[in-house]
């Protein structure tokens, strides 16, 4: 065996797996939104673009997708501008800080969820008592936002990370050049770290972003979706459409459609970082 | 101080929710209309029973399965693409990025009806083929970076003493890969054991739950036991708090290498 | 030769399963084995499995295994759905929600049971409501077990009668609620769920109008229309409190159990819990049909529970799961249900039963009610729309979309799932 085929023997099995059970059932996902097919009747015809042409009208659709991609951004941008401060209180803090802090993003969301919802709990929960004016899962507006603080309870550490990374990449002499030519440090911190943080935070942005976009567990296990379905993300509508009402082909369409809308979110991610200086 | 400070109102925010669910396992179940308990009991934690029990078991069982899986198979691509002339390697490392950010409610519907064929859909081991998919990239990026940082001399020299490339890893290589495979495989680890789209569609039968789909679907008989889903939550959060304490540097740099290595 | 084997594997199968009940006596060489699976029955197991005991007796060539399945709710549903069409072999007989039969039906999981269980017999002896529910095109594919039914509770301190129609109840609630500003007027299920399904067909119901034209849904209704405007208008003009668009059967029986409510709709087992001892309306509540508009009796959703006989069983085992479906729905269990577990019987002839008259009198007085009892869409695509058209109701509800376009909407969804 050559040198080359025995490196491909090695590597074989993970490609086989990422191929076999990533790639290949996408591809598969495709075909099968190109059919009728509502499983436990054994329903199953070859529909073309029946599926997508119900999709482009359908308004629910349209709804999960403004839901996502709000939920996406608030969700981001308030665990950009919470990690960075933990970021800075990380840096100087020991581990047993860095723990206590990694523990919510070591829980799983389930678990989490279900904490939040018991905090929330419009009978006994402990928000309610604290502020009882207002209805956290209980009305549309509201719950999307409980769903957000889920969220960013739960990833700010993983942001504090990355962006903690990034600190430790700047080099100390910098900091302390622009400190001994007597700037203060809130100046040093924002003319001079915050750009060099750069790459760190458009890093993190891309990772959240993507992951805010095909967002589950969270709402599943605290709304499943309602009030209304105004928690409902593309995620949770397809699962729906694929488990509750048995519809496989309209369900792999939402799938499809939503693994398009993260990759078209990637490649501009991909662009915005591709254009740095 | 004023360091002191923030880093009391960190931990209050991160850890509090934390702390008020411990108290709530603690809670009395006919005391949970009150603002406060009077006393404190195990009551929710016995209540749990076999079903819940059973769900720990096959969250081990599984995340075990995967770990084992996403070593096995990352470690040994890993020094493929490191160490060895791999064709198309930056293919493979970028189709792994690629892949973690794929949504995993793009594959549900096809691995469904594959693994129905199969024969596996509500199984455990028919859960493991989809999460190792899912942890293979990060584990990939992270083993790969690390044998690249070993010298190349030591492969160099193991050939030249007549080692095949599968010798020189097995017996070379991976000895000294101990930190790295051990970061793996806690992440991994981790991200399986708290997976719930996977688990909540493949699998049904109630004694074949892991713990967040026990979890998500704790039902009482009319009224939420609050108090018992606090006490599993404590029985699912244990286990990675302890993993989280303990190895919290390995975690860290885990995770950031593995990010910053795009 | 290989019945004996298959009698034998049965027996060590009995002896092993912790779920199976020691029984009756040995049974006959040759027996057939039958598994039955239902939902627990609150309350004591005991006379239920003696019950069964007697069917063991009466039937020695049969070896009875019962197994508890876990609570109602959309996972129990999936749960089924996953081990009927995984081909599970230990469903042979089993107990399934009011509402599955049209699709199993369909799906091809359940025995025709219509030699049986003639479906003129069916209508003849069972209420109408539950005899529609499992005749799918002119088949029965399921027994009514017992039901649940859509009722009113008053407070009989606070107004005088029970309304006949919506007008009526506003204005008894609202004169409740002008000497007591702290009441509300009238408490129903209004969170995103099946509850909430149960409760917009009622008012689909009481306005006159109907949710299945042809064997296909029908949504999109004038008087449909209706029915939604009146429950959104309960909300929006505080005849009920703004807490019923995220509250089910527990919260509002709470409420209305804690003296806060002078009208509730909810199912019959808050019966038992308003007059428990301690419980601060005790004595001072009644039960009626729910209004209407035009002042008949109101139509109450029809719930409840079904017993279905798999399609996958030989004749010899097929026979006797028909037997055993006969047993368990007969007259006779029908009443030992009412009496010792509270279960409100699918039969006619059982609310005129000297004992249920005697010993359960809330159930005889029920008989109105029951009667009144409507399935939700016999269809069997109606289980897979029923998660979507929830979402839309909840839509109008809540008042983020108008009742007509909410309707249009799921008109959408069940006509996309129905095209053939």
């Amino acid at each position: 065996m050559t040198a080359r085929s025995q490196a491909a023997a090695l590597a074989a099995p993970a490609v086989a797996i990422l191929g076999g059970v990533a790639v290949a059932p996408v591809l598969a996902a495709a075909w099968l939104s190109l059919h009728r097919s509502i499983l436990v009747f054994h329903e199953q015809r070859f529909a073309g673009l029946d599926n997508y042409r119900f999709l482009v009208a359908d308004g629910r659709f349209w709804s999960a997708l403004g839901t996502t991609a709000y939920f996406t951004a608030v969700a981001v941008a308030a665990e950009l501008v919470l990690g960075l401060p933990v970021a800075v209180l990380l840096q100087r803090g020991g581990g047993l800080l860095r723990a206590a802090v990694l523990l919510p993003w070591a829980v799983p969301t389930a678990v989490s969820a279900r904490m939040w919802a018991w905090l929330f709990n419009a009978d006994y929960g402990l928000l309610h008592r604290i502020l009882p004016a207002v209805d956290w899962l209980g009305s549309p507006r509201i719950a999307l936002h409980a769903a957000i603080l889920v969220d960013v309870w739960k990833t700010t550490p993983f942001v504090a990370l990355l962006l903690l990374a990034g600190l430790q990449a700047i080099p100390e002499e910098v900091l302390q050049a622009a400190r001994v030519d007597g700037a203060r440090p809130a100046r040093v911190f924002f003319s001079i770290a915050l750009p060099l943080l750069r790459p760190a935070i458009l890093l993190a942005l891309l990772f959240r972003s993507l992951d805010a976009f095909r967002v589950f567990d969270a709402i599943y296990v605290l709304t499943e979706g309602g009030p209304a379905n105004a928690t409902e993300t593309l995620s949770i509508y397809a699962y729906k459409t694929l488990m509750r009402s048995g519809d496989f082909g309209y369900g792999s369409a939402l799938s499809v459609a939503t693994f398009a809308c993260v990759v078209a979110l990637g490649l501009v991610w991909l662009r915005v970082l591709g254009r740095r200086p | 101080m004023r360091r002191a400070l923030a880093a009391c109102a960190v931990l209050a925010f991160f850890l509090g929710p934390l702390a008020w669910q411990a108290l709530t396992s603690l809670w009395p179940e006919p005391e949970l209309t009150r603002p406060l308990p009077h006393s404190l009991t195990f009551a929710s934690y016995a209540g749990l029973g076999g079903t819940f029990a059973r769900a720990v078991l096959n969250s081990l069982i599984v995340a075990a399965g995967t770990t084992a899986l996403c070593l096995a198979a990352g470690a040994s691509a890993a020094f493929a693409i490191a160490k060895l002339d791999l064709p198309g390697k930056r293919v493979l490392l970028g189709g792994a990025l690629a892949i973690s950010m794929f949504p995993p409610i793009a594959t549900v519907s096809p691995l469904y009806l594959a693994l129905r064929a199969a024969g596996l859909r509500d199984t455990l081991a028919g859960l493991v083929l989809p999460y190792a998919t899912f942890a293979l990239p990060l584990t990939l990026w992270l083993l790969t970076s690390f044998f690249r940082g070993l010298p190349d001399e030591l492969y160099r020299a193991a050939r030249v003493d007549g080692c095949t490339p599968w010798q020189a890893f097995v017996h070379v290589f991976l000895p000294l890969s101990w930190p790295a495979l051990a970061t793996s495989a806690i992440l991994v680890f981790i991200f399986s054991w708290n997976e719930l789209l996977y688990a909540l569609t493949f699998i049904s039968t109630p004694s074949r739950r892991t713990i967040p789909v026990a979890i998500a679907l704790f039902a009482g008989e009319h009224v939420e036991p609050w108090g018992q889903i606090a006490a599993a939550s404590m029985v699912a959060t244990l286990p990675l708090a302890a993993l989280t304490l303990l190895f919290q540097r390995r975690i860290v740099s885990g995770l950031t290498a593995g990010a910053v290595k795009e | 030769m290989l019945v004996r084997v298959r009698a034998a594997c049965s027996l060590l199968l009995v002896a092993a399963s912790s779920c199976s009940r020691s029984g009756g006596e040995a049974p006959a060489p040759g027996a057939v084995p039958l598994v039955l699976k239902h939902q627990p029955l609150w309350g004591d197991p005991a006379p239920f499995h003696a019950f069964l005991d007697r069917f063991r007796r009466e039937n020695p060539d049969v070896l009875l295994r019962t197994e508890t399945l876990p609570n109602a709710s959309d996972a129990a549903r999936e749960m089924f759905v996953t081990a009927l069409e995984g081909g599970a072999d230990d469903f042979d007989v089993f107990a399934i929600d009011v509402v599955w039969a049209p699709e199993f039906a369909r799906a091809g999981w359940l025995a025709d049971l219509s030699d049986a269980f003639p479906p003129a017999r069916l209508a003849d002896e069972f209420l109408p409501g539950s005899a529609e529910a499992v005749t799918l095109d002119g088949r029965v594919y399921a027994v009514p077990w017992f039901l649940d039914v859509g009722l009113l509770y008053y407070r009989t301190d606070l107004v005088p009668r029970a309304p006949r129609t919506y007008a009526e109840l506003r204005q008894l609630a609202r004169e409740a609620m002008a000497r007591d500003p702290r009441l509300s007027g009238f408490l129903w299920q209004g969170r995103q769920y099946e509850g909430l399904n149960c409760n917009v067909f009622e008012a689909v119901w009481g306005h006159g109008g109907e949710v299945l034209r042809d064997g296909r849904i029908a949504l999109d209704t004038p008087e449909a229309r209706e029915g939604l405007r009146w429950l959104r208008e309960a909300i929006s003009t505080g005849l009920s409190p703004r807490s019923v668009i995220s509250s089910g059967e527990e919260e509002t029986r709470r409420a209305f159990q804690d003296g806060r409510a002078v009208f509730l709709r909810n199912w019959p087992y808050v019966w038992a819990e308003v007059q428990a001892e301690g419980s601060p309306v005790r004595g001072k509540v009644g039960f009626a049909p729910l209004p209407s508009a035009s002042g008949a009796p109101g139509p109450g959703a029809l719930g409840g529970w079904q017993l279905a006989v798999s399609a996958r069983l030989p004749a010899a085992r097929r026979r006797a799961a028909e037997r055993l479906v006969a047993f368990l729905t007969s007259h006779e269990a029908a009443v030992e249900l009412a009496l010792r577990y509270s279960r409100i019987p699918a039969r006619r002839a059982v609310y005129d039963d000297p004992r249920v008259r005697r010993e359960a009198a809330f159930i005889a007085a029920l008989l109105p009610v029951a009667r009144a009892a409507r399935p939700r869409p016999v269809s069997p695509y109606y289980a897979l729309a029923s998660d979507a058209i929830q979402g839309e109701l909840s839509a109008a509800v809540v008042g983020l979309r108008a009742p007509a376009e909410a309707l249009a909407r799921a008109q959408r969804i069940a006509d996309h799932l129905e095209e053939r």
